[in-house]
């Protein structure tokens, strides 16, 4: 086991990723949703294996897909889910019981 | 007789934690999972995380040790982004953290697109 190998990787990797936008994107997410456990699951899922394909695939990955490719599409999710929220924010909320209305 | 009216407490005071079942805003497991998992994975690809575990894999020649490191990172990082997250859904009320969160969202997207955009039609 070559510690100061996994150390060095999990140390750059670490730091790389704090405060990227893919971080902000897991705030994002977690802030406004009520499950915690499935945000924490599907975002370490997802980085578990972008960094498998990174590790594994070796660059050819890039070479087929594209990363321009693979921008524009995270560029449309962002701005879905971002359109989604501010949609919702600007709705108010439905808090009025139904039922105050009738027993008054 | 004056009767001595209780004043009208609130008797419940509406959880606002606690989703109500049904609704769109709670969603359910899977549809959060599916919705966090596309969303980071396609931020995460070709992003320079994957460059430097690209490197170091390169580097090393030990990619296993290196996709181990790097997963045990990227599994911390979005831990602390989940608990960030947290702390914010109890510090801010609810909507307005969602009009903020929208708005990073969007200007995330924009950046990113216009990112793309350039590298594609470069400008002259």
């Amino acid at each position: 086991m070559d510690l100061p190998l996994l150390a060095s990787t999990y140390a750059t990797v670490f730091l790389a990723e704090l405060g990227d936008k893919t971080q902000l994107a897991i705030v994002t997410i977690s802030g406004t949703s009520s499950r915690s456990g499935a945000v924490f699951a599907g975002s370490s899922l997802a980085l578990v294996l972008a960094s498998l394909l990174g590790a594994a695939a070796g660059g050819s990955l890039s070479s087929v897909i594209g990363p321009d490719v693979l921008q524009l599409a995270a560029s449309v999710g962002f701005l879905v889910i971002g359109t989604r929220l501010l949609i919702k924010a600007s709705r108010p909320e439905p808090e009025a019981d139904p039922d105050d209305a009738s027993a008054g | 007789m004056t009767e001595p009216q209780p004043a009208p407490e609130a008797p419940s005071p509406t959880p606002s934690t606690i989703p109500s079942p049904g609704s769109d805003q709670a969603g359910s497991f899977g549809a959060v999972f599916l919705t966090t998992f596309t969303t980071v994975f396609l931020a995460e690809l070709g992003d320079k995380t994957q460059l430097a575990a690209l490197l170091l894999s390169a580097e090393s020649g030990r990619p296993v040790l290196v996709f181990f490191g790097a997963s045990l990172a990227l599994i911390s990082s979005s831990l602390v982004g989940v608990v960030l997250g947290r702390w914010l859904s109890r510090v801010l009320p609810p909507q307005q953290l969602e009009r903020l969160a929208g708005i990073l969202m969007v200007g995330l997207g924009l950046w990113l697109g216009r990112q793309a955009a350039v590298s594609v039609f470069p400008l002259a």
